[in-house]
């Protein structure tokens, strides 16, 4: 019964995840305003994100990748190789985060010197001015 | 300007093709195409890593840090982050370059910025939680080998101190402390040769004839030379602790950059454009 | 009898169902502050599935920087732009 409702919610949490990317995916394409376009892009980065944990999730009675002493036994090195989540998508994520951070900052500063320079950032209205 | 509200056709191809992705994804994963769907167990790359992470009796591929994502950002996969960082200085270096206009000066005297401000118990607190940020950015920074934390998470923290600074005062509050882009920028270059220097380091120890390679922490089967990795009491988990550090100058130092470039006001720049 | 992990899976599929909201909320909003304050919200919601998902350190990193340093940054390009979308 629980591992019914269980494999339901992970199939849910999928659909749900599919569910941001769709919405991202919707601004990005679909709305004029570049800083609109910017935050469904973070958007899209954060669901990405959240998906490479995914990959990296144990079930059933995990534990976070961290040894809580300097000189563990041998024991507790086994028990901690069988519980705790795979650390790999989790350094992947932590760098990732960050650079997309600084990304996004360049394409504020990009957007901000367009109004600047055309006085708009509507893409419609942008993409017709010329010089 | 009147803009059409009719759909061009190819925005609803891109919408059609959009929508077959995702329907044509969800039915891969749920059918379980990609091993997605986490199970009991994990691969046994990852068991590897966790097994070999702090191990004292096998120390033949060890990083000497408890935590298993440390040790996996500055040493297994140090290659990775090494790059990424680079991506992130180039990145601010791009934001200052867009924003750098001839005429616009990056630092104010007093008359220009001038204003009656927040009360007093606004600047007292935002004072004390300044000083409360810092300290705790510093201790994620230093312990970011033994604990949760680590450079990138220090550096992002230790910036929010800068911003509240800048919303509760202005920028004259930083500058009066010599905080600019002037003194930011070489700090900021200074954490990023850190880093490359620890990592070209055992490179030019291989020049001696010993074998080592880049970004090289603990001795290695095929490598015997390695960084100590503690001193006394102080675990330092090889170079991972200077790592963490000059990761956590160089990030703090680039966002407070943007920050202090982003609260130039808007009014000195419409002002040198007219011209 | 409900175990500890289920309550776990529960607890992330409503922070999950919380980013989804918020996500389509801040897409929807024509105000972009507003906006800004949905995809704040929708930060703090996925951090908490972050930490439901045993990652810390992802969440200290994303505690500052989604919630902090992304908000403000986005705030000082509609002070410096114009603040409401027009569709």
């Amino acid at each position: 019964m629980t591992s019914i409702v269980s494999q339901a919610l992970w199939i849910y949490f999928y659909i749900t995840l599919i569910g941001l990317i769709a919405i991202a995916v919707y601004g990005i394409v679909v709305r004029p305003n570049l800083l609109k376009k910017i935050i469904a892009l973070s958007i899209l980065g954060d669901t990405a994100n959240t998906f490479i944990i995914f990959l990296g999730f144990r079930r059933g009675g995990a534990a976070v990748p961290i040894i809580p002493t300097i000189k563990p036994t041998l024991e507790e090195l086994l028990w901690f190789k069988e519980t705790a989540v795979d650390p790999l998508p989790q350094c992947l994520v932590i760098t990732a985060i960050v650079i997309n951070m600084s990304v996004t900052a360049f394409l504020i500063a990009l957007a901000i010197q367009l109004y600047r320079l055309y006085g708009t950032l509507d893409v419609r209205k942008a993409v017709r001015l010329r010089g | 300007m009147v803009i059409s509200k009719v759909r061009p056709r190819s925005e609803i191809i891109i919408g059609l093709g959009v929508a077959l992705l995702l329907v044509l994804t969800l039915f891969a994963v749920i059918a379980g195409a990609t091993g997605f769907t986490p199970k009991e167990d994990i691969r046994p790359l990852a068991k590897f890593y966790l097994y070999y992470a702090i191990n004292w009796y096998e120390k033949k591929f060890w990083a000497a840090s408890p935590e298993a994502v440390n040790s996996m950002v500055w040493d297994y996969r140090g290659y990775d982050t090494l790059y990424e960082t680079s991506v992130f200085f180039l990145a601010i270096i791009g934001a200052i370059a867009v924003f750098r206009i001839p005429g616009v000066k990056d630092v104010f005297s007093k008359g220009i910025l001038s204003g009656r401000g927040l009360s007093l118990i606004v600047k007292t607190i935002t004072k004390l939680v300044i000083a409360f940020v810092l300290i705790v950015s510093i201790a994620i920074a230093v312990h970011g080998n033994l604990t949760p934390g680590g450079g990138f998470q220090a550096g992002s923290a230790i910036s929010i101190a800068t911003l509240l600074a800048i919303a509760a005062f202005s920028r004259i509050f930083l500058e009066e402390r010599k905080i600019t882009t002037k003194l930011m920028l070489p700090i900021r270059v200074l954490g990023v040769l850190g880093i490359g220097l620890l990592a070209l380091g055992p490179a030019l120890i291989a020049l001696s004839g010993i074998m080592s390679f880049v970004i090289q922490n603990q001795p290695k089967p095929w490598a015997d030379w390695g960084f100590i990795p503690g001193v006394g009491p102080f675990w330092l988990s090889g170079n991972q602790f200077f790592y963490n550090f000059f990761e956590f100058v160089a990030v703090g130092a680039g966002f407070t950059v943007i920050y202090l470039i982003f609260s130039i006001p808007e009014l000195i720049y419409k002002r040198v454009l007219k011209k | 009898m409900i175990e500890a992990t289920l309550i776990a899976e529960i607890l992330l599929a409503f922070s999950l169902t919380l980013a989804l909201i918020f996500a389509y909320l801040a897409i929807r909003e024509r105000d972009l502050i507003k906006a800004i304050v949905f995809s704040a919200l929708q930060s703090v919601a996925f951090a908490y599935a972050y930490y439901l998902l045993f990652a810390p350190d992802i969440v200290l990193a994303y505690i500052a920087v989604g919630v902090g340093i992304y908000s403000i940054l986005l705030i000082y390009g509609v002070s410096k732009t114009e603040r409401y979308e027009e569709v």
